[in-house]
């Protein structure tokens, strides 16, 4: 396209600039809106501006996309039998291992082993535990600081 | 209310339901009417995926995350407000979808987020009327849409609320949780900077 789509320099307006989309989209109080009409009748600069961004407003909503067949729909994720058996998964996962895992801790707190090695087989499973949490703290930080946290996902 | 989104849509949805408004179906919903659920999902599932496919870029993904998003809308619908617009809800959904859908590209395996390779899968379709300016009109769409991958993710999403999705101010400050008079700026950055690089002609491949 032979076109050019130029960027204008700043001219002498007494409003924000960016109140030329404001009025672009029809979306100013009455006062900014009369204001800004007025300054583009005097200034071709700004006038210009308006007009490219209005043809590639205009260019852009009438841009349209190939979309889905129907049967692409059917096959939804995570329905509820799925997403039930999914938590029961991993409920019964969590439960077998704490199982385990107690059991294991009594075996080796109650066997005949010397002290030392205990203490230092404790330390390696301690600091491996502490690890995690650090990560899982972390984890749990950066998900209560995120500014998005507040909307709907 | 849970809704059993594994029972298949129903094949066709009555007039009175099509008929309905989207505030009628959500209420409808919200009472358990399985038409109205069906009819309610067909009719969000359009907008879902085009956005997601504007934010996205990639049609697989874009699909992946509009289901997603479809099934949160129905675990959250309690959640609307009576006779509130479910759009901007929907849009909330997909386009934080899609934001996380990024962030787990950019960590696993340091990907551009946006393909400015033609063969994406991305088609444009064009029903401008005569031949020249059918050709014109697609160039400029397809210049847009190639440039629009260049902006940061943040522009990309105002551009698209606005001037894709065709959002009101007020229902893209909902959406992004922002003053209006935010959009309104952003979107100004977000349309300057896409004016620049189709001035620069980084547009795409075409511009020479």
């Amino acid at each position: 396209m032979a076109e050019r789509l130029t960027v204008h320099p700043p001219c002498g307006r007494r409003f924000a600039e960016e109140l030329l989309s404001g009025y672009l989209d029809d979306a100013l109080t009455q006062g900014d809106d009369q204001r800004v009409r007025l300054h583009l009748e005097d200034c071709p600069n700004c006038r210009a501006q308006v007009e490219e961004m209005s043809k590639l407003r205009e260019v852009t909503m009438s841009t349209r996309f190939v979309e889905p067949r129907d049967d692409q729909w059917d096959e939804r994720p995570r329905g509820t039998a799925s997403r039930l058996s999914r938590g029961v998964g991993w409920l019964l996962v969590v439960a077998w291992l704490a199982i385990v895992a107690g059991f294991a801790a009594w075996q080796f707190a109650t066997s005949p082993e010397a002290l030392t090695l205990k203490t230092f087989v404790f330390a390696g499973v301690l600091g491996v535990v502490l690890l995690f949490l650090s990560v899982v703290i972390d984890r749990v930080k950066a998900m209560k600081t995120d500014r998005y946290r507040g909307i709907e996902k | 209310m849970t809704l059993d989104l594994d029972r298949p849509m129903a094949p066709s949805t009555p007039a009175a339901t099509a008929a309905a408004t989207d505030a009628d179906l959500v209420a409808r919903t919200r009472r358990g009417d399985r038409e109205a659920a069906d009819a309610l999902a067909r009719r969000c599932r359009r907008p879902a995926y085009l956005l997601a496919l504007q934010l996205l870029r990639d049609p697989d993904d874009a699909l992946d995350v509009a289901q997603d998003a479809l099934l949160r809308l129905f675990t959250t619908l309690h959640r609307v407000e009576p006779g509130r617009p479910i759009r901007p809800w929907l849009s909330a959904i997909v386009r934080n979808r899609a934001r996380d859908l990024m962030r787990r590209r950019k960590v696993r395996r340091a990907a551009p987020l946006v393909s400015d390779d033609p063969e994406t899968g991305v088609e444009l379709i064009d029903h401008s009327p005569g031949p020249a300016d059918h050709a014109e009109r697609a160039e400029l769409k397809a210049r847009i849409w190639r440039a629009l991958g260049t902006l940061s993710e943040g522009q990309r999403e105002i551009l698209v609320l606005r001037d894709y999705q065709d959002l009101k101010y007020d229902e893209i400050a909902a959406v992004l949780r922002v003053p209006i008079g935010t959009v309104m700026s952003r979107l100004h950055r977000a349309r300057k900077a896409l004016r620049e690089v189709l001035g620069s002609g980084d547009g795409g491949p075409s511009d020479g």
